[in-house]
């Protein structure tokens, strides 16, 4: 049996390094249950807000930089999503969700701006020049996906001028996040994938991830008196790996199944024989190494990271520790052990490859995974092309505390709530959990439904949402080329108000998106339609043709009528060409 | 102009209300004709994978080596919980799964119908797709025990087995369930339900954990037991519930796999032995049409067809050299090609009828059968329509031959009025200005008092239980017999219905008949088709009241003739619809096929409860109305 140590949250670790130093960045590894891996990359660059203004750039790009001055931009998020958080297993979402975003591309800024109309103007140029240098499509977060939200979203910068600041919230389920949007992510970087822990970050196991999010923060932090003001950009990769699918070599990937040899047989079965064999659950920690798991080596330190102190502490792990563990390299490197060995980190050598090496090994003690605070779960009921409804099941685990939360949807304007139908019910008490609605209805074709509740959960309950919906027909024109497939709806968002974190980034929960299908037409027939009304025109415009070219005379009026055959046909030939020469 | 103001003179003409007959006979017989040549090559077409995205049997399978030794480990495992109690079965279940890494959760459901209780329990396991979003999933059943059953052994093993190989690739972009249901019906179908909220809490448990929109669904039946069993073909079952039908391409990408890529032969509708004959070819169509027309649930797939989840059962057949991990990496190409797809199946027909593994006609082909034979119902109802609306025949102006009917002749002189119009007169027979009301409310309550009294023989038979279900048939059948007599007697006795009412009641009848059947037609072809053939005397018999006029008799018999043996037609009539009861058809649809009455009314109680089955329906509140109003009006002409 293992025992548990209990687990020191990471965020500790990231809660000191502070604005220490101009550039910092670190990579926390924790194995997580079921032979999974939790990869967290954090860089983070600072500039002054002087510098900043006079476009004087040195860690921040200058490409996101221009952009940002030129929309007005003062805080600024962007998430790229891929798969989903395994809650149940994996516990807790890395930084209490707040820099995990839905599926697809979710991008909300704080823009400055003296009117609302203003404020969206900036955001669609920003929305455009993002899409430009971030290779994604969002340029198509127009004002049918753009949302103001109310109480979700609490500014984590310290702004002077809040009052001239607008929020604006927008989102792509239906993006695909690829290797393209990784290439610019990495390019913002100082080392830009070269050196430091960025030089891991391949697409190739990144988007073979189980789950991934790769965020960019930018926001303004002051000091006490207000002064000192730095414009800071954090960029995290956070995912989680298969450690058995991620270390099959790149050029062999076909999960094979193994030779009979290689599988553990439960040997008390009583039919277990040459040809029969139940299979052993695997029962220790499966071996890796870096270079494996990410299908490339580390190329070292970052040389703009710190020499000494937090700063230096590049790679960090995060087992028991009984968990034998390994580091390869031909430098220098220092081991540092922190949260009662709980956490092992590294100093990067320069210039020399790193990698650490876990063997395979039979575990004794365990590490015990922070429970989330909720555990929320979205799906579209009810079938047939008229009408659905949407129910959200949240749960509290916690057998003592209750949980107070804003619950944000974002709807397409397609998929029009009855909020009349809209029902929250918890299990163990008759009360109703809404204290809030901040309701805005969709317009067609010009903004989507925006809803935010405000509800609390007694502790150990299931508080079940439901709201029926139509669904809204589309002009034809309106539908996109995979029309069946159906239409993404935006993943809802969850802030816990209480308990809520210390810092100004908040508790966030996400739900997956959803598929929503609508009526389709057949879209062979404006085909059929186009084929059909062409055939008319055609023999219409054939006969009104013919009226018009041809001449008509009567009978009696040709000549050669009465003659048939051969010698008709030579003498009307030779007719009409004596015409034609004496007339021309 | 000439052509108008020919056809207003035939408009009056006696010989326009012979010809209905004939056309509406001419109709049945196309419509018969019609079916008999679909299966013939110029007719039918080749079956084709519309969906590109699809790609069947274009990749490598790699399900065999060591996965077969665990394959034979699982079907032990299986063999040992046959003896068990559900909830034992389901917790060593849902251990197998969760040693796969899965998500695994139970369903309980429990429902009641012909005084049975259905009860039992459904375990299923989700493969998060590696890089999907939760937003689609595909569907794997093995249902505990198959529709003759039998412990499906092998398919659960086989289940179980490919939960544990799937859960390796990381090129799933689609969620994959994987469900074992407690039976093959009822199971998959409280699943379902559940996984769309739409069931009763009373009856079945919800789901605890739930994935995207379902995209497709294929079920495993191969009862082999812990020994194994090699199989000669692959049986594919497609009928949903309703007679509602997967898309084509699914049916087209399992043949075009389990014949192409592994080289296992297909068959369709228990046709074992397929020769591609035309006997052959319409003897399958007909099964499917028998099937679908009764809209039974064919298979643990059935219950996903009616919330558009295309869903196909593999079923093993015969012996032959094909073993289970051929089945295994059919149904594994079969889920790589629905991993492959970017839309929901659409681009294929959902309409259709197969006669052969690889042939088949679509809806545009065999429609108008079943319209043409809905259509013969109207015309005479139209032609009755008209024909209730004259009053006394008058002789044709048009016509040469003078007629023989003395009151015509004595009445002649002052049958004459004259109109005037324009300063021009002319003299119009008095009979032809003569206005003809037509009585409506005894046929009209009558239409409806039979259509309400449908509903009697719905309620009984779907909520009397088991044991008194066969006595409930016997007591209804001898009811719905004497009942048309009866009626008629109690008519004629209190209301002497007019000779025009009787008629209304029959074109009433049929214009409601041909009026669902068209509509009916459009939904279940099958079904709107057998019902058509078998009512279709219901157009040809008519009242023989004694003041009947001769122009309107039935045309194939002489007026005297007919005016001599007018009761005894009349008898000869009545028992002919006698045997057309819908009741005596079941019984003898029974007797033919070697079913008892009482499993196929317990089928049908658990159809109306559990699957939403409409086909009682159809036959209580469709067919059974209007043989009730056709026998009532033939059975008037014996107390005339």
């Amino acid at each position: 049996m293992r025992s548990f140590l209990p687990l020191l949250f990471f965020n500790y670790l990231i809660a000191f390094a502070s604005a220490a130093s101009d550039y910092y960045e670190r990579l926390l590894l924790r194995p997580l249950p079921r032979s999974a891996l939790l990869a967290s990359f954090n860089f983070r660059s600072n500039e002054s807000s002087a510098s900043f203004d006079q476009q004087h750039f040195r860690y921040f790009p200058r490409s996101l930089g221009q952009i940002l001055q030129h929309a007005g931009t003062k805080e600024l998020h962007l998430r790229f999503s891929l798969g989903r958080w395994d809650a149940e297993s994996w516990g807790q979402q890395p930084w209490d969700g707040a820099r995990e975003g839905g599926t697809g591309v979710e991008l909300w800024a704080w823009l400055e701006a003296l009117s609302e109309e203003e404020a969206f103007a900036r955001w669609l140029t920003l929305t455009n020049a993002l899409s430009g240098l971030f290779c994604a499509s969002l340029n198509f977060i127009d004002a049918t996906k753009t949302i103001r939200p109310v109480m979700s979203f609490q500014p984590e910068g310290d702004h002077h001028n809040s009052s001239s600041l607008h929020l604006l919230h927008g989102t792509l389920p239906h993006e695909v996040v690829c290797t393209e949007n990784l290439t610019p992510f990495l390019k913002l970087l100082p080392c830009k994938g070269k050196a430091g822990i960025s030089s891991l970050l391949d697409g190739h196991k990144l988007f073979d991830a189980s789950w991934q999010t790769m965020a960019i923060d930018v926001r303004p932090i002051c000091g006490q008196d207000g002064t000192h003001c730095v414009l800071e950009m954090e960029q995290t990769v956070d995912m989680v790996l298969d450690i058995d699918r991620s270390k099959r070599p790149r050029d062999n990937p076909i999960p094979r199944p193994l030779p009979i040899e290689e599988i553990a047989c439960d040997t008390s079965k009583h039919y277990n024989a040459e040809d029969t064999c139940y299979p052993l659950d695997k029962s220790a920690e499966p071996p890796w190494n870096l270079t494996d798991i990410f299908g490339r080596s580390l190329k070292g330190a970052c040389p703009l990271t710190d020499e000494d102190g937090e700063g230096a502490k590049t790679v960090c792990i995060n087992t028991p520790p009984e968990r034998i563990i390994q580091a390869n390299t031909t430098g220098q490197y220092v081991e540092t052990r922190l949260a009662s060995d709980t956490v092992r980190c590294y100093k990067l050598p320069t210039g020399a490859d790193f990698d650490i090496d876990l063997p395979e090994q039979q575990m004794t003690t365990g590490l015990v995974l922070a429970s989330p605070p909720l555990f929320a779960a979205r799906s579209i009921n009810g079938h047939g092309q008229e009408r659905g409804s949407i129910q959200a099941v949240i749960r509290n685990p916690s057998f003592t505390d209750s949980v107070e939360f804003v619950y944000l949807e974002s709807l397409p304007w397609f998929m029009k709530p009855y909020l009349h139908t809209l029902q929250a019910r918890v299990d163990t008490s008759p009360s109703n959990p809404i204290k809030e609605t901040y309701y805005r209805p969709a317009v067609d074709r010009h903004r989507g439904t925006h809803l935010e509740l405000c509800m609390a959960i007694p502790p150990a309950s299931t508080l079940t949402l439901t709201y029926d919906f139509e669904k809204a027909i589309l002009r034809y024109t309106e539908y996109p080329p995979d029309a069946n497939r159906g239409f993404d709806v935006a993943p809802a968002v969850i802030r816990l108000l209480s308990p809520g974190s210390s810092g100004k980034q908040g508790v966030y929960v996400r739900t997956t998106s959803l598929l929503l299908p609508l009526p389709t037409p057949d879209f062979s027939m404006p085909y059929n339609v186009i084929i059909l009304t062409s055939t008319v025109m055609a023999l219409g415009f054939g006969n009104i043709f013919n009226l018009l070219v041809r001449r008509f005379v009567g009978a009696d009026e040709v000549q050669t009528m009465g003659a048939g055959g051969l010698q008709g046909v030579l003498r009307g030939r030779i007719t009409r060409l004596r015409a034609k020469f004496t007339t021309g | 102009m000439a052509l108008i103001s020919t056809l207003l003179a035939l408009r009056r003409d006696p010989r326009i209300l012979k010809l209905p007959p004939y056309l509406s006979a001419l109709c049945i017989l196309v419509g018969v004709v019609w079916l008999l040549v679909l299966p013939l090559n110029e007719y039918s077409r080749n079956t084709y994978v519309s969906e590109n995205a699809l790609l069947p049997g274009q990749v490598h399978t790699y399900f065999t080596g060591s996965e077969h030794n665990i394959f034979r480990a699982y079907r032990h495992e299986v063999a040992a919980l046959v003896d068990t109690s559900v909830q034992e079965r389901t917790q060593r279940l849902g251990d197998i799964f969760r040693s796969s890494n899965l998500k695994v959760a139970t369903q309980k459901y429990e429902y009641h119908a012909s005084g049975r209780n259905i009860s039992n329990q459904n375990v299923y396991a989700i493969l998060h797709g590696p890089r999907a979003d939760a937003t689609e999933a595909i569907v794997l059943i093995g249902a505990w025990r198959n529709m003759a059953d039998e412990v499906n052994h092998s398919g659960v093993a086989l289940v179980l087995t490919l939960a544990r190989y799937f859960k390796r690739w990381s090129l799933w972009s689609k969620d994959i369930i994987f469900l074992v249901s407690g039976d093959s019906t009822s199971g998959p179908q409280a699943w379902v339900d559940a996984y769309h909220d739409s069931y009763s809490p009373a009856s079945i448990e919800p789901l605890s954990i739930k994935s995207g929109a379902l995209q497709g669904a294929v079920a495993i039946d191969y009862p082999a037991g812990p020994w194994g069993h090699r199989y000669d073909k692959l049986h594919v079952v497609y009928d949903g519930v309703n007679g509602q039908l997967p898309n084509l391409d699914l049916f087209n990408t399992a043949v075009s796999i389990a014949s192409g890529q592994m080289g296992i032969g297909c068959t369709l509708q228990r046709m074992w032995k397929h020769d591609d004959s035309y006997q052959e070819r319409l003897q399958t169509m007909l099964r499917g049409m028998i099937s679908q027309g009764l809209g039974h649930a064919s298979g643990p797939h059935s219950s996903f067809i009616p919330y558009h989840v295309d869903a196909i059962t593999l079923q093993t057949v015969g012996n032959g050299w094909h073993d289970e991990m051929s089945l295994g990496r059919t149904v594994e190409s079969l889920f790589r090609s629905l991993n492959n797809l970017l839309e929901h199946l659409h681009q294929s027909f959902f309409f259709y009828l197969l006669m052969q593994a690889n042939r088949f006609v679509s809806i545009g082909t065999y429609l108008p059968s079943a319209m043409l034979i809905a259509v013969n119902f109207t015309i005479t109802s139209i032609a009755l329509w008209v024909q209730s609306g004259r009053g006394v025949s008058t002789p044709n102006p048009a016509s040469a031959t003078p007629k023989a009917s003395p009151d015509s002749k004595t009445s002649k002189p002052d049958s004459m009025t004259a109109a005037e119009k324009s300063g021009a007169i002319a003299l119009i027979p008095t009979t032809s200005l003569a206005i003809t009301e037509r009585k409506l409310f005894l046929p009209l309550a009558f239409i409806l008092a039979s259509h309400f009294l449908g509903l009697l023989p719905l309620y009984i038979f779907n909520n009397t239980s088991e044991p008194y279900l066969g006595l409930a048939f016997n007591t209804i059948t001898a009811v719905t017999t004497s009942l048309p007599v009866l009626t008629a007697l109690l008519l004629s006795k209190f209301l002497c219905p007019t000779e025009q009412e009787t008629t209304l009641i029959q074109c009433f009848s049929l214009l409601l008949l041909g009026m669902y059947l068209s509509a009916l037609a459009t939904l279940n072809f099958s079904l709107s088709f057998l019902v058509g053939i078998f009512a279709s005397p219901l157009t040809f018999v008519r009242s023989l009241a004694p003041q009947t006029p001769p122009t309107t008799q039935s045309p194939q018999i002489p007026p005297s003739f007919v005016s001599k043996n007018r009761k005894s037609l009349s008898a000869t009539m009545v028992i002919l619809l006698v045997l057309l009861n819908p009741l005596v058809v079941i019984r003898a649809a029974t007797l033919y096929w070697g079913a008892t009455i009482v499993e196929v009314l317990v089928q049908a109680a658990e159809g109306w409860h559990v699957w939403g089955l409409w086909t009682q329906v159809v036959v209580w509140l469709v067919w059974w109305p209007a043989w009730f109003a056709g026998s009532v009006v033939v059975a008037g002409g014996l107390f005339a």
